[in-house]
């Protein structure tokens, strides 16, 4: 009898352990933006289990977010998408108490921002940057000769410049929230954010004379064409074109691939981590966000990705290829010329989702 | 009875509709028709007998020409037939399995083979009616085949082969799929509609009696070999072998061997038995392993001792009651069963003859048939 | 009772996992858009009582749909969608029926290799087949490559993200469904019957015309509603291997459920899709209906 009760209470205690050890932190990002090092540094740090997921798309993440019931604790929408779901009610206020790490935050980031998530209740940012022009420099230049501003949004957005380069091959990012932006600014047009129907108007007819010459529209094949060397431009992300410039050197196979602020004007964007209203651990979610916003964490992290941070502390501990290039984090001047956008409305996006199918079909 | 006085094989100055020379039919290894010469004549109504495997489908085949001999010839009104395809033969076949267009109706199936031949509409709908009459199909013009029972579906099989008034329309089979009872008045039906249409038919059928019934003449066949070819009676009454004999008819078949006395034969069968005797005309060899070949019908059956001198004794070992007939299975003390028939003309209760009973059975000098094979 | 059961349970299966999802999209159809968790208004809250379902009925309104009327975007999707739907059907048929016809042909002891074979590539993942025909049509991929190589081109075809690519991914991927049924009508068919149409004078060509082709109808037809109903509503294969310009109404109904946000539409489209989709379903039943009749 005695000895029963001992194995009872032996099994009662593993049972509590292996409640312990379940505890469990789910969290959503983007494919390919994190060193996952960091991951196992986390699990062996605070002991609890980390279960990683990624997506490609923020609408993909918005419809998990209004949907509600998701099982993440941590998630990662942009800007423009984590205004509009925290509007839907979609997360919770981060309890600062639990995230000592915070004071490591980049103001200059941090006002930039408040657009999205005033006063940084809901969100940190995890890692920002800039969409723009990436070329394979030597085909351009055999294409529109060595005195073409390869910097400048007019190398895709003027239809002559398109019109030749679409024999070597023009990628376009498939999301009409950073081509709108663009066109209007190629435009001239006061505001990028405009979202007026004339805007609209204006940036259709810019896309539209350009649309025939673009090879392909998506917003993620451009990393290989672009370091195989398939095509010469491509509009997309400052990361993901840098992640094509060291593969091709990697390679070594003779293209060369850089990144372009455009001269104009870019669109900067903000990639912030915030934590669902039902998230099923909010605790271990806040000490997630606190590992990251450890400034050696952040580096690590940047180190990796070859995208900047919002995270001042972590500068020191960057690599001289990323915290030195101008292209990851722009020098001051750069940086006034750099835009932000809001989301769209319901109707403006129904307009902007039409304006779009109509730039990709021709029609 | 057309058989008495119609008997075109006899005439050798009649042109056969039919030739078959020489025709040997290979499939592979196997040899499905080894060498064979067949007459068939118009309006006939001939039918090939054997069990299944003897070659008689085939044969049937090569006149519809699903099959081409591999050797040999078949002419049809004097032609060589080899190289028409089945489409281009002034033939026509009813399957076994009646082979109707599912999808079509009665009546579109009995038109089926006179829109293929591009005839007016008046014309294809007046023959599709005689046809229907003929066939007592008239109304059932519109259902589909799946509405039918199975002799109405034969009917039409009929009707559909018989509406391009083809010069030989081929039977596989036709009854087989039939009750007894059916079989019996549709076998009348066929022979009426062969006299009244005046087309010369070929049957094939493994049912001997069916063959009996309606046929001018009957060929048994036998391993891709004819083995007899005559009227229903003489195959009946002369078998040349045993197999015939055997095939057609119950028969008992009594081995032994031969001692020519006159035109009697003396057929020596068992050790300690006096010889039987019977007719032949075949000149046998002093001692010649033969067969005699009695029907259970001419036989016999008493308590006492006959008069005769094919007779012999034995116990009665079974019974067979048939109603209107009765077989007795006979064993003798040679070890031989011998069946023996007899009328039931008396009640049941009356009968003569019970089991363990010692009868006597006799039979007559011109009674059994000697075969030397 | 136990008759009862039997004759219950695929109702309730039907009631649950077709009839109420397909509620909730009319009701959601027929709501409007909203900045919230979930995008659309009114939401339906049982613990207010029969005056709380009494508002919510109220709120709803057929708008969405007057929405869809009004906007040909929507128009031209559904009638594309038919079109590629109808073309790929036919393709599919093509194809289909000839390989079904030589697999009942084939000798009988060959026929479940043959339709193994036909069977085979269900192992693996959809997404992984349709993927590796990207790797096939692409500009350096594996057809042009092999082209270029025999000569037969001297420049690459554009294949990938056309209009042909979709035909392409969608009678690959649907063309088992098309083989199988005719198959089994074909496999079914009395050999004898077309000895029967030849011994009445038709040609081996018009007897297949005749015979063949009518009797195989059910599995035809079958096997078109199979390819047909699932093409109409394909979102994978245009969007994988189809152009920009391949307008397809489930590609539609992702842009209105995700980058639109617009719940409410993307039920509307839904539901007009399954009307549209309703007649063929229902010919589809009767087809069906009559076979299980005319085999009796």
């Amino acid at each position: 009898m005695k000895r029963s009760i001992l194995g009872l209470t032996a099994a009662t205690l593993a049972l509590g352990a292996a409640a312990a050890q379940a505890e469990e932190v789910h969290v959503y990002n983007w494919s390919d933006y994190i060193d996952e090092s960091l991951l196992e540094k986390f699990e062996a740090e605070t002991g609890i289990e980390l279960i990683y997921d990624v997506f490609d798309s923020n609408e993909l993440l918005e419809t998990k977010m209004l949907a509600g019931g998701s099982g993440y604790d941590v998630v990662v929408p942009t800007g423009t998408f984590l205004q509009r779901q925290i509007m839907a009610g979609a997360f919770q206020p981060l309890d600062k108490s639990k995230l000592p790490n915070i004071e490591n935050m980049w103001d200059v980031i941090q006002d930039r921002t408040d657009v999205y998530d005033p006063g940084g209740e809901y969100s940190i940012n995890y890692m920002w940057g800039t969409t723009g022009i990436g070329v394979n420099t030597d085909k351009v230049a055999e294409v529109l000769g060595e005195d073409v501003a390869q910097n400048s949004l007019s190398l895709i957005f003027d239809p002559a410049n398109a019109e030749k380069l679409s024999e070597c091959g023009i990628y376009m990012l498939d999301a009409p929230t950073e081509t709108v932006p663009a066109a209007l600014t190629y435009a001239g047009w006061d505001n990028p954010d405009d979202k007026s129907e004339e805007a609209l108007d204006k940036a259709e007819e810019v896309l539209t004379a350009i649309s025939p010459y673009i090879t392909k529209f998506h917003s993620s094949e451009y990393i290989n064409a672009l370091a195989n060397g398939d095509i010469c431009v491509a509009f997309g992300w400052s990361g993901d074109v840098l992640i094509a410039r060291d593969r091709a050197a990697e390679a070594d196979n003779g293209v060369n691939v850089e990144y372009y602020i455009p001269s104009e004007g870019a669109l900067m964007w903000f990639d912030q981590m915030a934590i669902p209203v039902d998230a099923p651990n909010p605790d271990a979610a806040h000490q997630f966000l606190n590992f990251i916003m450890d400034a050696e964490n952040m580096a690590a992290a940047s180190n990796y990705v070859y995208y900047a941070n919002g995270n001042e502390a972590s500068q020191e501990f960057l690599n001289e290829d990323v915290i030195g290039d101008g292209a990851i984090y722009p020098d001051e001047e750069t940086l006034d010329n750099l835009y932000t956008v809001t989301p769209f409305g319901p109707k403006e996006q129904r307009l902007l989702t039409r304006l779009w199918t109509r730039v990709k079909s021709g029609t | 009875m057309p058989q008495t006085v119609f008997a075109p094989w006899e005439d050798p100055d009649e042109k056969p509709l039919i030739r078959f020379q020489n025709v040997t039919k290979k499939f592979g290894d196997f040899t499905a028709i080894q060498s064979i010469d067949l007459d068939i004549y118009t309006r006939e109504f001939f039918a090939l007998l054997g069990p299944s495997g003897c070659g008689k489908t085939t044969l049937m085949r090569m006149l519809a020409g699903f099959e081409t001999p591999t050797t040999g010839k078949i002419l049809l009104g004097g032609e060589d037939i080899a190289a028409t395809p089945p489409n281009k033969r002034p033939v026509n076949m009813m399957f076994q399995s009646y082979a109707l267009f599912p999808h079509l109706s009665v009546w579109e199936n009995v038109a089926f083979g006179l829109k293929r031949e591009g005839r007016e509409k008046d014309e294809i709908a007046t023959r599709v009616a005689d046809m229907m009459r003929l066939t007592r199909l008239d109304k059932f013009a519109r259902r589909k085949p799946h509405q039918l029972s199975g002799g109405q579906r034969q009917r039409v099989a009929l009707a559909r082969s018989l509406a391009k008034a083809p010069k030989l329309l081929l039977l596989d089979e036709p009854l087989g799929a039939l009750d007894k009872k059916l079989r019996e008045e549709t076998q009348f039906e066929l022979m009426d509609i062969q006299e009244k249409t005046g087309t010369t038919f070929v049957i094939v059928t493994h049912d001997q009696e069916e063959a009996m019934t309606v046929a001018s003449r009957v060929a048994v066949m036998d391993e891709g070999q004819l083995v007899q070819v005559a009227t229903p009676d003489r195959i009946y009454e002369y078998p040349n072998s045993v197999y015939v004999a055997d095939f057609i008819g119950d028969v008992n078949i009594i081995e032994g061997a031969a001692s020519q006395s006159g035109d009697k034969v003396l057929v020596t069968w068992a050790e300690g038995a006096s010889p039987l005797v019977a007719t032949s005309t075949a000149m046998l060899t002093k001692d010649q392993h033969c067969y005699l070949a009695i029907r259970p019908e001419k036989i016999t059956i008493t308590a006492e001792e006959p008069e005769t001198t094919n007779k012999v004794h034995g116990e009665i070992i079974d019974i067979g009651y048939l109603g209107n007939i009765s077989t007795y299975h006979v064993k003798l003390p040679t070890g031989h069963m011998v069946k023996a028939q007899s009328t039931n003309t008396r009640r049941l209760s009356r009968r003569n003859f019970t089991w363990e009973d010692k009868v006597w059975l006799s039979w007559s000098d011109t009674a059994a048939v000697l075969l030397e094979r | 009772m136990r008759r009862l059961i039997l004759i219950l349970v695929p109702y309730l299966w039907l009631l649950a996992l077709f009839l109420v999802p397909f509620l909730i999209v009319v009701k959601i159809s027929l709501s409007d858009v909203a900045l919230a968790r979930p995008p659309y208004f009114p939401q339906l809250d049982l613990s207010g009582g029969w005056a709380a379902i009494r508002d919510f009925v109220a709120e709803l309104d057929f708008e969405n749909f007057a929405f869809l009327a009004s906007d040909d975007l929507y128009w031209k999707a559904y009638l594309s969608s038919l079109r590629i739907a109808l073309i790929s059907t036919l393709l599919t048929l093509l194809i289909g029926f000839p390989v079904a016809y030589g697999m009942a042909s084939a000798r009988p002891e060959w026929r479940p290799t043959l339709m193994m074979l036909v069977i085979l590539p269900f192992w693996t993942s959809f997404l992984i087949r349709v993927y590796s025909w990207m790797g096939i049509l692409s500009q350096n991929g594996l057809l042009n490559t092999f082209l270029l190589w025999t000569g037969v081109i001297s420049e690459p075809l554009t294949i990938m993200n056309t209009e042909i690519a979709v035909y392409i991914g969608i009678v690959y991927t649907y063309l088992p469904f098309m083989i199988l049924p005719i198959y089994a009508t074909l496999e079914k068919l009395d050999g004898s019957l077309l000895e029967a149409a030849e011994d009445l004078g038709c040609s081996r060509t018009s007897a297949f015309w005749l015979v063949t082709v009518p009797l195989s109808k059910p599995g035809i037809i079958a096997g078109c509603f199979l390819v047909f109903i699932p093409a109409i509503g394909e979102f994978v294969i245009p969007s994988l291997l189809g152009g920009s310009d391949t307008l397809m109404i489930g590609k539609v109904l992702w842009e209105e459920f995700f980058n639109n946000r617009d719940w409410p539409v993307a039920s509307a489209v839904a539901v007009v899709l399954l009307a549209i989709l309703i007649i063929p379903i229902v010919l589809f039943q009767r087809n069906e209906q009559k076979n299980r009749e005319a085999g009796q």
